[in-house]
């Protein structure tokens, strides 16, 4: 047991822990040639066990066999290092005040803490942090919050630990900072939101989870809508749903599809044993298809094959085929193909698509974001991009608020626990896509950088003056 | 006082040695008042600029240098070469100045091997044809399947479409008969879709920057005939300056002076804006601070390394004041940089490579500062060295184009690039002075008796030192670009291979310390791993640019990955030669 404490209070472990996380570093670099980056980072950094590929570290002409090789991975390097950190600081960074310093060092201690929460969930800042002004202050006072987190720290750092608390002050931040990253790798979820000028939308698109809707649209009041996650969609699956009066059945579920194209131009071949569906499928092709890998900029379009069946009689009501690429959002708006059909005289209309979530502030109140201008400006006598820019009207009746906005590169907005970002646009810039993240831990990396800064900056200037002494 | 002598006399030298080509050479009243052409603002990427920029930026795109020899050997300036190419004289065809290195290309184009690969649009002419169809070949293919010749071929190609683009947005359409005036008409709509200069600035009547041929176009007599619902209106600039262009390729002076002076006065009266900045830009470029500087700081390193090795004070004075009066120079020339652009000094890979000298040579000087007495002239050396080679690379990056382009939208914010950037360049150049000092370390320990103990502890201080900033720098300049990220596409780290480069620099530096801090390495282990980070340091600054992946990537050349290559072989010979036992070093076993 001894042996193993001895063992991870070593600062050798540190050096080959770091030196191995900067081969895994390297290699995940090198990865991103061939792969994309979400797949370099689920099997590289977000694992215990990574799989590094051999032929990342040779030119790809010399066709390596692509042998994998069992290496640590990021979260237990991050962990096995979080441990040995601890470690050692428990040893050789021992309490050093007493009595009645030790008393106001741990209040400090908490004061500092209190700090940092506070900072964490936006205490005092405003609920829609929008970005008329430039990013300096922005950016500026949040590192400013930061540093007065860390100096409190330091100061009770000062109080329990003298000359060494550069040192454990600088060693919590690195601390704080992994556990930031891993709560992200867990927690943080992306979505985008697609406006067209002057629509209104009240949902996000989560583009990682996919459903398959079905609207009923008889009653002049209402819709009714049903959903089926995907994740319900398995191979030969009869889904039944008690609003709908037919099953689904799953006759396959793809990966990737190719983009639909006519049936007549499609060569006999393929049409053989191409099944016989009901609307969009009896006039287009659409096939499954490999995935694409990260590097071609491209995403996989999943399809559906499904069959309806009568609920009662089990008796067929068609077959089709639902793609990603009939969902106006996956191809920018450009098209829009609503599978529409009628079952005991009501009216449906599926899409396969994005999974939707319905905007809500933290309140409860539903929220609507409406696209009143997008701008596109380039450099004058150039295609160069200078800026893209969204003018916005964000409403939330429930709280109260109605307001115009801009989001523009590098000038989110920040509004109800998510930060809308300017991401793309659509064709002829008739439209925008926003990038929308929730991510509760974001402002610890502003925290953790400036605590670093200041314990390590403490830590350096009392070597220096200690050296200038010596020096004297 | 014989200090002071020397010192004044380096002085002096500098300063005879800076203005030398500032002056532009003297024109009389009935020569081609070049000079003030150059003078002339222009827009030509985004950017206003003056002739003289866009000149020097074309040349140096497709010969690599700032100047060209005509047919009898004389030097002539690349705004003549320039106005020679535009106003279409016969001359203009037989400059040589496309550079074609590789030798396949030029089997295919038909041509010798010259020893100065350069060759004339004159000769270039007859494999025109296969040159395009070549390129056309190469572009289909997938960028993995593009072999070094594709890449070549591409390479000349694009330098080759972009001069035509330039050279097409300076035609006189004044020739064209009137049937064929739909045709060009289009053509120039066309032509506008790409970056060509806008040579006609906003005046009056128009508000916006224009190429020659399109507002030529509108002045055509046939055109009045066809325009049915609105008036055209005759611009007044783009007919002074067709005539000008058209006496220049005549050869009559006074037409050409005198419509350049009408010209010239007209935006005067009109838009005097227009005028801003053109002149210091041209003597920013007249100046060309940086090729002095780098030549200096070289000479700093000669000096110094004989100062240094048998212990001539006096030379390492001279060298200690030669690198401060160079170091003047090249910070007015970043200031300068800044005030043109507008831009914080790093935003581009050039600009990186000149403000990482910088600071290599700030250090250096504080180094020499700080440690006269215990370690002197090891800061020249530190110094010298560091910036001349960051100055030789910029020179080489700089053959890309304008070295102040403007800056894609999502990079472009001033405030990031003035905190991240700048820090985590710092970060790098601290690296590169530690890895320095690392390197004179070994080579003097191992060759020279000079590492006597007292040098060796004051240089194992400044080596950690400088590791101590280069942790504490790229650290908080990593950190700060993750914070970019999170506040640009709510991302704090998403493992970009520049940003793992910069990770791999903090890594090294920590790892670097705690070895020393757990009593791994002593002084000598300390010095070989400072060494290493050279590499770290190289790889992530040019490295990464090297995979083609990222958004971070804006460099690439082939033979940047030849050169990068070399430098970490030779790199790792010197980390071997620091282990090997402290024994046989001849300075002896001082660690």
């Amino acid at each position: 047991m001894n042996k193993l404490f001895d063992f991870f209070q070593s600062l050798k472990l540190t050096v080959w822990l770091l030196s191995l996380s900067m081969v895994l570093v390297f290699a995940g670099t090198l990865a991103q040639v061939d792969k994309g980056i979400w797949n370099v980072m689920d099997q590289y950094f977000r694992c215990y066990i990574a799989m590094i590929d051999l032929p990342v570290f040779f030119p790809r002409n010399l066709n390596i066999p692509a042998i994998q090789i069992p290496f640590p991975g990021g979260f237990l390097i991050g962990w096995l290092l979080t441990i040995n950190l601890i470690a050692v600081h428990s040893q050789t960074f021992k309490v050093l005040a007493k009595g009645g310093r030790r008393v106001a060092g741990l209040i400090a201690l908490l004061i500092g803490i209190l700090v940092v929460v506070g900072v964490m969930f936006g205490w005092g800042t405003a609920p829609v942090a929008a970005t008329e002004d430039d990013a300096f202050w922005r950016v500026f006072l949040r590192l400013g919050r930061g540093t007065l987190a860390a100096i409190v720290l330091y100061a009770a750092c000062v109080l329990l630990y003298r000359q060494r608390a550069g040192m454990v002050l600088l060693h919590g931040g690195i601390l704080f900072l992994l556990i930031g990253e891993f709560m992200t790798a867990i927690f943080a979820v992306e979505a985008t939101m697609t406006i067209k000028e002057g629509e209104t939308v009240n949902f996000l698109d989560r583009s990682q989870q996919l459903e398959l809707s079905f609207t009923e649209t008889s009653n002049p009041d209402y819709d009714t809508v049903t959903v089926i996650p995907a994740r319900l969609l398995k191979d030969g699956a009869v889904v039944e749903a008690d609003a709908l009066p037919f099953d689904v059945k799953v006759h396959r579920f793809m990966h990737n599809s190719t983009r639909p194209q006519p049936l007549q131009n499609v060569p006999d071949q393929f049409k053989a044993d191409y099944p016989q569906y009901e609307g969009f499928g009896s006039r287009l092709y659409v096939a499954e298809t490999r995935e694409v890998s990260g590097t071609s900029g491209t995403r996989n379009a999943q399809a559906v094959d499904v069959e309806l069946l009568d609920s009662d009689t089990g008796e067929s009501l068609g077959r089709y085929i639902l793609s990603l690429w009939m969902y106006p959002n996956f191809v920018n708006r450009s098209w829009d193909m609503p599978t529409n059909f009628t079952v005991d005289g009501k009216n449906y209309t599926a899409y396969f698509r994005f999974g939707r979530e319905y905007a809500k502030a933290p309140s409860g109140n539903p929220y609507s974001i409406q696209l009143l201008d997008f701008v596109h400006e380039k450099y004058e006598g150039t295609q160069m991009p200078k800026d893209f820019a969204s003018k916005i009207l964000l409403v939330n009746e429930g709280d109260g608020v109605e307001r115009e906005l801009r989001i523009w590169m590098n000038n989110p907005l920040r509004y109800a626990r998510r930060t809308f970002y300017q991401s793309g646009y659509l064709p002829d810039d008739g439209g925008t896509v926003l990038q929308v993240v929730r991510n509760d831990t974001w402002m610890i990396p502003y925290l953790a950088c400036m605590i670093v800064f200041v314990g390590m900056a403490a830590q350096f200037i009392q070597s220096f003056n200690r050296y200038l002494r010596r020096g004297a | 006082m014989k200090r002071i002598i020397s010192n004044s006399l380096v002085v002096l030298f500098a300063l005879w040695f800076y203005q030398s080509g500032v002056k532009p050479p003297k024109e009389t009243a009935d020569e081609f008042q070049i000079n003030a052409f150059a003078h002339l603002p222009v827009k030509y990427e985004g950017r206003k600029k003056p002739v003289d920029t866009m000149a020097r930026n074309l040349l140096t795109i497709l010969s690599g240098k700032q100047s060209v020899r005509n047919a009898d050997g004389e030097k002539i300036e690349a705004t003549q070469w320039l106005l020679d190419n535009i106003a279409g004289t016969p001359k203009a065809m037989d400059y040589k100045v496309i550079r074609i290195e590789n030798l396949d290309v030029l089997t295919s184009l038909g041509l010798e091997e010259t020893k100065r690969f350069r060759y004339s649009y004159r000769e270039i002419l007859p494999g025109l044809g296969k040159l395009d169809a070549a390129s056309r070949s190469a572009f289909s293919k997938e960028d993995r399947d593009r072999d070094l010749y594709d890449r070549q071929v591409i390479k000349l190609a694009n330098k080759l479409y972009m001069f035509q683009n330039v050279l097409g947005s300076f035609e006189d359409p004044s020739g064209i008969p009137g049937e064929q005036l739909m045709a060009a008409a289009q053509r120039y709509m066309q032509l506008e879709n790409y970056s060509i200069p806008l040579i006609i600035p906003p005046s009056a009547e128009n508000g916006r920057w224009r190429p020659l041929m399109s507002s030529l176009l509108t002045a055509h007599p046939a055109m009045s005939g066809m325009a049915h619902d609105h008036e055209l209106t005759v611009d007044p600039l783009a007919i002074h300056m067709g005539v000008m262009l058209a006496a220049y390729r005549e050869g009559s002076v006074d037409v050409f002076n005198q419509q350049l002076m009408e010209f010239g006065a007209t935006i005067q009266e009109e838009n005097p804006a227009a005028f801003e900045k053109i002149s210091f830009e041209v003597f920013y470029n007249r100046f060309n601070a940086f090729m002095k500087s780098a030549q200096l700081y070289l000479l700093v390193f000669v000096l110094s390394c004989f100062g240094w090795l048998f212990r001539k004070e006096g030379l390492l004075s001279a060298a200690r004041t030669l690198l401060i009066v160079a170091f003047i120079p090249h910070t007015f020339a970043i200031i300068a940089r800044v005030f043109l652009s507008g831009y914080p000094p790093v935003t581009n890979l050039y600009s990186s490579a000149i403000f990482i000298g910088w600071g290599a040579v700030a250090a250096g000087i504080l180094l020499e500062l700080g440690f006269r007495k215990k370690a002197g002239g090891i800061g020249n050396l530190v110094g010298g060295i560091a910036g001349f080679s960051t100055l030789l690379i910029a020179y080489f990056l700089a053959g890309d184009g304008d070295t102040m382009e403007q800056m894609r939208a999502v990079l472009d914010t001033r405030f990031w690039l003035a905190t991240h950037v700048i820090t985590v360049t710092l970060g790098y150049m601290a690296t590169f002075v530690a890895g320095t000092i690392g390197v004179f370390y070994i080579i003097s320990g191992l060759f020279t008796r000079r590492l006597d103990a007292e040098t060796e502890d004051g240089m194992f201080r400044m080596l950690y030192g400088t590791t101590c900033f280069a942790l504490l720098l790229s650290f908080v300049g990593t950190v700060l670009g993750g914070l970019w990220a999170d506040d640009s596409w709510g991302r704090f780290w998403g493992w970009d291979p520049k940003e793992n480069g910069a990770l791999l620099i903090v890594i090294w530096n920590s790892i670097m310390l705690h070895a020393k801090y757990g009593g791994m390495v002593k002084h000598r282990g300390l010095a070989v791993m400072a060494v290493f980070g050279n590499v770290v340091t190289a790889w992530s600054w040019f490295g990464v640019n090297q995979l083609g992946v990222g958004l971070h990537s804006y460099g690439f050349t082939d033979s940047a990955s030849f050169w990068l290559v070399m430098f970490c072989l030779s790199q790792a010979v010197i980390c071997g030669m620091g282990m090997i036992s402290p024994g046989r070093w001849k300075s002896g076993a001082t660690q």
